[in-house]
């Protein structure tokens, strides 16, 4: 009975898998924020180094990983896939559960899969300091951990309310080297006005973008790095589907169910790109790619498919995606890192095109599927990877239920051992179920008359 | 050998509620001149009815005070050790309290309100446990049972249940019917305990800048929902009275106003004129706050929405709203409305608005 299975390291791959080649028609392009004009290379040149700028629009299926990248992504990877054994056998399914296991990275998650190219095309393009955000820290610290290999500088934006509560992500930006800043901050002018606004607020995804986004806009040796949503993140997490492709095959398999959270959507991109380019180019059929969310931050599930700042200063190109309203602050998650206003663009048009299937649940129903995990595979995982695993085990508890011998994959984003705090919470009943009055909202909504096109 | 339960019901409490009086103290007579039931020896037997069959001897006050309620159950197995005057007033149940205690009871149960719970304190102290059938119309002493069935329960089992401190509060009720809601420690009673079938005392969260903070965001949220002018009533309490300010509407404080195209309608509802204004307008909301730390949605200190005007509104048209603070003292929310088949056509959880766009889930927990 196989349990894990590896690739070799020099079957990690060469290059990562670009969905847009394949998509039917091309993405709705990014729109500059102040002419409301398709954005060019030189837009976003103060922020990005070129190559991302490339990578941003590309159209080509295979972009080539370049060797120095590679070599640093062996500290890890290829990454274990594993046979959920003992979590089938007490879930009494017929279903075969494999996870793609990213726990086993130096920053404990998916996030230095792009950490590391982001900094290396930084270091190459000549950037002394990379400037970002973070939600529950993993980004941040993914980032600090790849900037300290390539000798860059790096600062933090991190989100007050999980800076406040994960006190050891800080810890581990500070140990590779980075300065981490609780968001919003007087440190810029947009975190000067929100602080004035309201000198309380918890702090939102969006607010961290706003401020990283001015600081490196501000400072010409500063570039910005965004940890999630854009399209060259995406492509970078596309080596977990693509490994894990090559791995199901060394068993004579493929999924029937590819599962992944969603926050901005890079790691549910990362896993389902190669099996949703399997649909699009019909090479596959009938595989469901199920995205889930937390029901407080519900952008696919309930948001609107439209233009939208990725920040609340509105200082970002509008993106077409799913999306709450640019102002809208999630309540405090255990999650943190799914409280986010929008998504990925790719993944918004791959929903609204039914190739992608969403799902929310509430806080309480997830932790409790974390702990099933725990106790039957032993891992103890984020709260953020707990949304694909609950999302995995209701794929198999239906399968019980018809018989079928579905294979389900699901994305292991990371490990949660820096969240005990929130199964603490947890034990103590004390996790609220929040969840989004969306028909109140729209009704609120229907009677203002419209701001903006 | 038989436990000795006194019994002590005061049969004008709750009478203000049902007519929007908010308490009865002093009130009983205009009450009934407005067609107010009396009601507190039903609530009784509901708990007594469940009682029967248990090896029980009950020392009690005679006629609607006990001895009625008793008899009205099919139960013979009782001493009435005082004889009380008509009407029955604060001394009556003073009396009857002590001379019970002094027949060695187990536990004194009683039906009534904050007064009531006073009066039985101050009659017994922490001599013996005591235990309260909700029947009046403010109950933010912690001594209360959560409905009539789970006082059953708690008697049943009360020589077996830990004991531990219950507050008896009492609101001031000509200040309560200005619109101050001024809560006073009047003692601690000795009460039993099992989680989720007694009340914590509820408290006033005045000058809580956390909550204020909180308080304003769900007023701005609800205001923007309610500005396209449906008609809608509002129901006491802090919160619910922070959204009439937000959208420039006069509001009392710990009464039901009605609202119609932008303006009010109505200030201070009792159950028919209520009633009246759902009949006239029928795609009407109901906003209402579980009101202090009890988490009671409906029942207590809330009797104007009857079941009768329950049924009116529909559960699908009652926007519940609360801060976050307020949910944190009350981690399940409560449904007492005197119907128990309508408190359990409720789904199991409900939806609270408690942010801006933001909502949580919790359990609607009715009888045992």
């Amino acid at each position: 009975m196989q349990t894990k299975i590896y690739l070799d390291e020099e079957n990690l791959p060469k290059t990562w898998y670009n969905i847009q080649a394949d998509l039917p028609s091309p993405l709705d392009p990014p729109l500059h924020p102040a002419t409301g004009k398709p954005v060019g290379s030189a837009d976003l040149a103060p922020i990005f180094p070129m190559e991302l700028i490339g990578q941003e629009m590309s159209t080509k299926r295979d972009i080539q990983i370049p060797e120095d990248v590679r070599e640093i992504l062996k500290i890890w990877r290829p990454s274990p896939l594993i046979r959920a054994h003992r979590l089938e056998k007490y879930l009494k399914t017929p279903a075969k559960i494999y996870y793609k296991w990213e726990g086993v990275s130096p920053a404990g998650s998916h996030k230095p899969n792009t950490a590391v190219p982001q900094a290396y095309y930084n270091m190459k393009d000549g950037t002394e300091r990379i400037a970002t955000e973070t939600g529950a820290g993993q980004w941040g610290s993914a980032l600090a951990f790849a900037t300290s290999l390539f000798g860059l500088e790096c600062t933090v934006y991190m989100v007050r309310s999980s800076y406040v509560h994960k006190p050891y992500r800080k810890s581990m930006m500070q140990v590779w080297g980075a300065e981490c800043i609780p968001s919003p901050s007087p440190r810029t002018a947009s975190g000067r006005a929100m602080l004035e606004k309201d000198p309380d607020t918890t702090g939102s995804l969006g607010m961290a973008i706003s401020e990283a986004v001015e600081d490196a806009a501000t400072h010409a040796n500063t570039h910005y790095s965004l940890g999630s949503v854009l399209n060259h993140v995406c492509l970078h997490q596309t080596i977990m589907g693509l490994e894990a492709r090559e791995q199901l095959a060394m068993v004579d398999d493929y999924p029937d169910v590819v599962i992944g959270s969603v926050g901005g959507g890079s790691n549910f991109a990362g896993i389902s790109f190669p099996f949703a380019g399997d649909i699009l180019t019909g090479k596959a059929k009938g595989t469901e790619i199920i995205g889930v969310e937390p029901a407080a931050c519900p952008t696919m599930t309930r948001g609107l498919y439209e233009y939208d700042y990725g920040d609340v200063a509105g200082l970002t190109p509008m993106l077409k995606m799913y999306t709450l309203g640019h102002e809208f602050v999630p309540p405090a998650l255990h999650a943190g890192g799914l409280r986010y206003h929008g998504d990925s663009p790719i993944v918004s048009r791959l929903v609204h095109d039914g190739i992608i299937t969403p799902k929310s649940y509430l806080q309480n129903e997830v932790f409790e599927a974390a702990e099933i995990f725990a106790r039957t595979e032993g891992i103890i995982i984020a709260p953020e990877a707990a949304h694909a695993a609950k999302g995995a085990m209701d794929a198999a508890l239906e399968c019980r239920k018809t018989g079928e011998a579905k294979t389900i994959l699901f994305c292991n984003s990371g490990h949660g051992h820096f969240d005990m705090s929130a199964y603490d919470a947890f034990h103590a009943g004390e996790i609220i179920d929040y969840e989004c009055p969306d028909d109140l909202i729209k009704e609120s909504l229907s009677h203002l008359p419209k701001m903006r096109g | 050998m038989k436990r000795k339960i006194g019994l002590v019901i005061n049969p004008i409490a709750g009478l203000g509620g049902t007519v929007g009086l908010k308490g009865t103290d002093g009130l009983s007579t205009e009450a009934r001149e407005q067609g107010a039931v009396p009601k507190a020896g039903i609530r009784a037997e509901e708990t007594l009815s469940l009682l029967r069959d248990d090896p029980l001897h009950f020392l009690t006050a005679s006629g609607a005070m006990g001895a009625d309620a008793l008899t009205d159950c099919g139960m013979s197995d009782y001493t009435i050790l005082y004889r009380c005057s008509d009407p029955t007033t604060a001394e009556d149940t003073i009396a009857a309290c002590k001379e019970i205690a002094e027949a060695g009871a187990d536990i004194i149960i009683f039906a009534g309100g904050d007064g009531t719970a006073r009066d039985v304190l101050s009659a017994v102290g922490q001599s013996l446990p005591i235990l309260g059938i909700p029947a009046g119309v403010k109950m933010y002493s912690a001594v209360f049972a959560t409905d009539p069935i789970a006082a059953a329960a708690l008697i049943r089992e009360a020589g077996t249940l830990p004991l531990r401190d219950a507050e008896v509060l009492d609101i001031d009720e000509e200040a309560y019917r200005n619109g101050l809601l001024t809560s006073r420690l009047y003692g601690i009673a000795r009460t039993p305990f099992l989680r989720g079938f007694v009340q914590h005392a509820k408290e006033t969260f005045f000058g809580y800048l956390d909550e204020d903070r909180e308080r304003r965001d769900i007023a701005r949220f609800m205001a923007g929902v309610l500005a396209s002018g449906r008609p809608f009533i509002l129901g006491p309490g802090s919160t619910t009275g922070a959204i009439a300010e937000e959208m420039g509407l006069p509001k009392t404080l710990l009464g039901f106003d009605a609202y119609a195209d932008g303006t009010i309608s109505l200030a201070d509802l009792n159950e028919r004129s209520l009633l009246a204004f759902l009949h006239d307008h029928t795609d009407t909301r109901l906003i209402i706050s579980p009101i202090g730390a009890q988490g009671f949605v409906i029942g207590r200190g809330t009797q104007v929405v009857s079941p009768a005007v329950l049924k009116q509104i529909g559960y699908e048209k009652i926007i519940i709203v609360a801060t976050e603070s307020k949910l944190r003292a009350t981690p399940d929310l409560h449904i007492d409305s005197g119907d128990h088949a309508l408190d359990c056509s409720f789904p199991q959880s409900v939806r609270v608005i408690c942010g801006f766009g933001i909502a949580q889930r919790r359990k609607l927990l009715r009888s045992v």
